[in-house]
């Protein structure tokens, strides 16, 4: 069957390809992409390429990479501007950072001091949370190397392009991965996230324009450089194009983070790429893209791509690409109460909606989870949803919300069985 | 009104508890200081260089009790409450004693349906602890975390905010707390990308039997 991925049992992978010690400086090379930037484009034209290749941000929300990029205000003398790569990677599901940082750390380096270029930024600071000690060891190491090559630092290659990479050194928050509060976090302060606008272009660090991208968008930059907007363009789905690292988990034969293009089916990648059900047992449901997008019943899937716009239509989202696959012996109460209590957790206080509603939320699974729920429980639990979402801050209080909406609708009957039988009877729900 | 200040119903933390550090033990060495200045140097305002000098004294002292606070906003010039408040807002600095080794346990839904929950009880069990608490020896600390990252090699676990154990059986679970007893920190291990299996050879796991009782439910407070 014809997929938006096209030929994908015979691609190339660029992000991760299989090279031995690719981490290593001497082997990834010198990066060539960043000559030909630095020799051949002004900072216009290499966001336009990006721009034209339709890139568009792996963190989770999806926004073209380029567009960002151009939302930089005109320099001015005297006002500093920075990049901050994001690289905390805490979303349950996701682990396609850490294998970056690992295998094609160099990469996501030349990726950053390309965007440095594009945005005339002079400093760019690296947030890995903190949880990945051993990969900023190694990527502070590669860092070094780099900086004695002339790769980074004054005068990069002499050109007269200068451009620092600062690893900052997160500590177990989250909330981090939103990028207001990752910019918090950077100024030293509790990382309650911002009210948008003003947006990071206008006033991020410091008060200073700041442009901020995940780590595994800044690694597809210098392929797009090397071989083209055109090529980039052409992998896998039209309108979310370029290769996704899936990270695929749960009760699949060979978990991992597999290197595929855009629009890939998702039984394709269940059957084929992560070698089917664990002992044979039937798929219950899909997580497409970590814990905050809506989980996909098993007969949802069907024909269903892993790019923005076919997973919208089945109801989802495309999210982080961190996919969990569940088997039909899978307890969707308990999967929803550790969601739940994950939240609860990592809800940074700062918006009561969210800080007490997530609470309740956890609370409320939990009594139904301990049989002791009744069927009433369960539309409480869609009302405080209501309640909750785009009521806050930042995206959690939604992120949160819709897992647990997602999941009580459409297995319901789960729900029901563990409820006590009561005399409230269930109210119908649109 | 009941009089909640004075007989609050959670209990309030001590404001100013019995230090644990004496004065003269109480300061950064010179080397320590080199560092200190370096981070500063790259931030705009001392305030960016919080994060890492705070974890440079917490590997110094091992947990942040208030004077480590203290010595830290004295030492980039800002305020105590400041450091106060990151210290206490992220989850891996230390506020109380922990044991030598902290055994963080992921047991997030990619984990917990593969057996995190199976990995941390039978660790309490053997430990003879709850999850959050310190053996009687000091030598571990029992935690559940929050996802780490490393879902396609669980259940895992961190030790003590350093290197990952992957694809944790009963049996390395054993041998991780021998060689932890004997002193012997795990080694960084790198797992191979599925991709490369074959190419490069790898060292991923392809037996899943051990991780088929992946149905236990987290336990509850109330029902210990």
């Amino acid at each position: 069957m014809a997929t938006k991925a096209g030929d994908w049992r015979s691609y190339q992978r660029v992000l991760l390809p299989p090279v031995r010690d690719l981490h290593k400086l001497s082997v990834y090379g010198d990066y060539a992409a960043l000559r030909k930037v630095l020799a051949e484009y002004s900072p216009q034209e290499v966001a336009g390429i990006v721009k034209k290749s339709g890139l568009r941000g792996r963190g989770g929300a999806g926004f073209p990479t380029g567009l960002k990029w151009s939302f930089m205000p005109p320099i001015k003398a005297g006002v500093p501007r920075f990049l901050c790569c994001n690289g905390d990677e805490s979303e349950p599901g996701t682990f396609k950072d850490r294998q970056l940082m690992e295998f094609n750390p160099h990469q996501m380096l030349e990726g950053i001091l390309i965007a440095n270029y594009a945005i005339t930024a002079k400093t760019c600071y690296l947030y890995v949370r903190g949880e990945f000690a051993d990969w900023i060891t190694l990527i502070d190491a590669e860092l070094a190397k780099a900086y004695e090559a002339n790769l980074v630092g004054d005068n990069i290659m002499g050109t007269g392009f200068s451009t620092d990479i600062v690893v900052h050194k997160g500590a177990g928050a989250y909330i981090c991965g939103e990028e207001t509060s990752l910019m918090e976090s950077l100024e030293g302060k509790r990382a309650y996230p911002r009210i948008k606008p003003p947006f990071p272009a206008q006033s991020g660090i410091w008060g200073y324009p700041t442009t901020i991208n995940n780590a595994d968008t800044l690694a597809c930059v210098p392929p797009i450089i090397k071989r083209g907007a055109e090529w980039f363009a052409g992998i896998g789905a039209p309108g979310h194009p370029g290769p996704i690292l899936y990270g695929i988990s749960g009760h699949v034969n060979c978990p991992g983070v597999y290197e595929y293009p855009s629009g890939m089916l998702i039984t394709d990648l269940l059957e084929e790429v992560a070698g089917g059900m664990r002992g044979g047992k039937a798929l219950k449901a899909v997580v497409p893209g970590g814990a905050s997008v809506p989980v996909l019943r098993a007969d949802m899937i069907d024909g269903v791509t892993m790019d923005a716009g076919s997973l919208k239509k089945a109801g989802s989202m495309l999210g982080t690409a961190g996919m969990l696959f569940l088997d039909e012996d899978t307890d969707m109460v308990a999967f929803l109460r550790r969601v739940t209590r994950f939240y609860h957790h990592e809800s940074c206080g700062q918006c009561t909606p969210c800080r007490d509603g997530t609470g309740w939320m956890e609370n409320l699974v939990t009594r139904i989870d301990e049989g002791e729920g009744n069927l009433r429980d369960l539309d409480l639990l869609l009302d405080l949803c209501n309640q909750m979402e785009g009521r806050t801050v930042c995206a959690l209080a939604d992120a949160a919300a819709w897992p647990v909406r997602n999941t009580i609708l459409r297995f319901r009957k789960d729900f029901e069985a563990k409820c006590r039988s009561s005399m409230w009877t269930a109210k119908t729900v649109a | 009104m009941a009089d909640f200040i004075r007989n609050p119903v959670v209990t309030l933390p001590d404001r100013n508890p019995a230090p644990h550090f004496c004065e003269q033990e109480l300061a950064f060495t010179e080397e320590e200081k080199t560092k200190i200045a370096r981070w500063v140097s790259q931030y705009p305002t001392p305030d960016g260089a919080v994060m890492w000098t705070l974890w440079l004294a917490q590997e110094k002292f091992g947990f942040l009790p208030p004077e480590v606070l203290r010595l830290v906003g004295e030492e980039l010039g800002i305020p105590y409450a400041q450091v106060y408040g990151v210290a206490t807002f992220y989850t891996q600095y230390y506020k109380q004693k922990k044991g030598v080794c902290v055994l963080d346990v992921c047991t997030c839904f990619s984990c917990q349906f593969t057996g995190g929950y199976d990995l941390l009880h039978y660790l309490e069990e053997k430990l003879g602890i709850h999850a959050g608490e310190t053996t009687a020896d000091g030598c571990f600390t029992l935690q559940e975390v929050e996802c780490l990252g490393a879902c396609g090699s669980a259940p895992m676990l961190q030790v003590s905010n350093g290197p990952f154990v992957h694809c944790v059986t009963r049996a390395r679970a054993d041998a991780l707390i021998d060689a932890l007893k004997a002193g012997r920190m795990p080694e960084f291990a790198s797992v191979t990308l599925p991709q490369d299996e074959d190419e490069l050879g790898g060292n991923r796991r392809t037996d899943v039997a051990f991780c088929e009782r992946y149905a236990t439910l987290p336990i509850a407070k109330h029902t210990r």
